[in-house]
């Protein structure tokens, strides 16, 4: 495997009871990369990325993947997160009685003592909490609302966005993150994104709309249908599916 | 809740002669903790007079037996009654909890939290009721029972009843039994945090209603929190 491939999914099938939801997915991610995922609703964008990040409901029957050469399929979901994976849900949770600020802690805590270093101070902590707020928009007093409750649809994405910028993931999924979101809030997206950018790290942008790439120009596009990638090129691929839809695929 | 209002045989119930006593205007507030080693001596009848108030808290660490059986008789106007309770269990751990709440008189507030962790092959049983006389107009009585089994084998039973002889009151009841949420779980660990403090997260969460009502400097938040992370 060439060293410049952050993550290689070959052949992968993945179910939820009997129903086959992925059927053989093929895809090469290169460090620096980011790739656009879009297809039509129920295709398998969501599996992929729950399959990807480890989530117990769904049955991985075959294939393999790949993350910095480690087997991601073998890992526990706070595992892959450790090694630098992060999902912006489509659908975020709510943990009630659990606030942001405890659930950030706890969070970055775990992650430096899976790498074997010292927890944060509670100063060093709060400075940082309080700098990423604030550069995705959110209000300092999010900081003691319990994670997501209550929260408006953009307020929940905001958050998610939020978390991507403490947790400085070396690969990022947003998963339909720019759904419901007004101009600015978008805008406060596509940011935190480009400022992920790197030659070391990459993302997967889900999306049904063009907005959103206009802002962060994806290297690769692909198009998911019926649990399989079925055309994968670069930017023409969105001018030609917002002109003509899916159907021709 | 709809009211259940049944005009028919209200028997009141004779007060015991060994009960605790909260007179006229008193406040009383007691927490008792069942630690495995030790239980203490809880009251089986509490008697409430007039413009008292009352605060008792029950709280079960891991390795308790017990058969709690609660009688409390408010028997003067504008009193107040709250109960709460943490419960939490493993092994072969059992308790029962069993509570009468008598409104006699009008213009009384009663209010019940009980929530439980049960964990192991444990047992826990709530028989809870909310009785309102016909004297106890006005009467506003709250009980909720709320259970998470956190194996198999854990079994818990839990059974609110309301006797209502009077018109004018408000009161609600509320049991519930169900697990940890998976989804919760998956969010928590997908942002690295490990399976097992996901869980005491959700379990502190859980207790932390009653957790509220406790004494500021206890310590026994503390020591429930040390007993969760053990389960
Ligand atoms: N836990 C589950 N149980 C049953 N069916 C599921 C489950 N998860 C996904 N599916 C099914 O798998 C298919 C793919 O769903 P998925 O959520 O991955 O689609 P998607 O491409 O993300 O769609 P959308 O654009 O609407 O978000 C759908 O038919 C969905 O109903
Ligand atoms: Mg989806």
């Amino acid at each position: 495997m060439g060293k410049d491939i952050l993550l290689k999914v070959s052949g992968l099938h993945a179910s939820v009871g009997e129903k086959e939801i992925l059927r053989g997915i093929d895809l090469e991610i290169r460090k620096g990369e980011v790739h656009a995922v879009m297809g039509p609703n129920g295709s398998g964008k969501s599996t992929l990325s729950s399959v990807l990040t480890g989530k117990p409901d769904y049955t991985v029957t075959g294939g393999s993947v790949y993350f910095n050469g480690e087997d991601l399929l073998a890992m526990k979901p706070e595992e892959r997160s450790w090694a630098g994976l992060f999902m912006s849900f489509q659908y975020p949770v709510e943990i009630p009685g659990v606030t942001i600020t405890n659930f950030m802690k706890s969070a970055l805590d775990a992650r430096r003592k899976a790498h074997g270093q010292e927890p944060l101070s509670g100063a060093e902590y709060l400075r940082l909490l309080r700098e990423k707020m604030a550069s995705v928009g959110m209000k300092p007093e999010f900081a003691k609302r319990e994670v997501n409750v209550g929260f408006s649809g953009g307020e929940k994405k905001r958050n998610e966005i939020f978390q991507m910028a403490m947790l400085d993931p070396v690969l990022s999924i947003l998963d339909e993150t720019d759904s419901g979101l007004d101009v600015d809030a978008l805008k406060i997206v596509a940011s935190g994104v480009n400022a992920l950018r790197s030659p070391e790290k990459s993302s997967i942008i889900i999306t049904h709309y063009q907005k959103l790439l206009d802002y962060v120009k994806p290297d690769v596009v692909h198009v998911l249908k019926e649990g399989k990638i079925v055309l994968t090129g670069g930017l023409e691929i969105i001018e030609m599916i917002e002109k003509e839809g899916f159907d021709r695929f | 809740m709809g009211k259940v209002v049944d005009h028919g045989n209200y028997v009141p119930a004779a007060i015991p002669s060994q009960a605790l006593q909260a007179g006229r205007g008193e406040v009383l507030d007691k927490v008792y903790v069942l630690d495995g080693n030790s239980c203490p001596q809880i009251p089986a009848a509490v008697v409430v007079d007039a413009d008292a108030s009352v605060r008792l808290t029950f709280i079960a660490l891991p390795g308790s037996r017990a058969d709690i059986s609660l009688d409390v008789f408010i028997r003067g106007p504008h009193s107040d009654v709250s109960l709460s309770g943490v419960f939490v269990e493993s092994g072969d751990d059992s308790i029962s909890l069993n509570v009468n709440m008598r409104h006699l008189s009008p213009d009384c507030t009663s209010d019940q939290l009980f929530n439980t962790l049960a964990s192991g092959s444990s047992r826990f049983d709530f028989h809870g009721k909310i009785i309102v006389a016909p004297e106890g107009q006005k009467t506003e009585s709250f009980q909720t029972n709320r259970n998470i089994l956190l194996s198999d084998e854990a079994q818990v039973l839990t059974k609110p009843q309301l006797e209502i002889y009077a018109d004018d009151v408000k009161c609600s009841h509320g049991a519930t039994i169900g697990r940890l949420n998976e989804e919760e779980q998956f969010y928590m660990r997908s942002r690295g945090i490990p399976e097992n403090e996901a869980r005491g997260l959700q379990m502190l969460s859980f207790i932390s209603p009653v957790l509220d009502r406790l004494p500021s400097g206890s310590d026994i938040p503390g020591r429930l929190e040390q007993a969760i992370r053990s389960l």
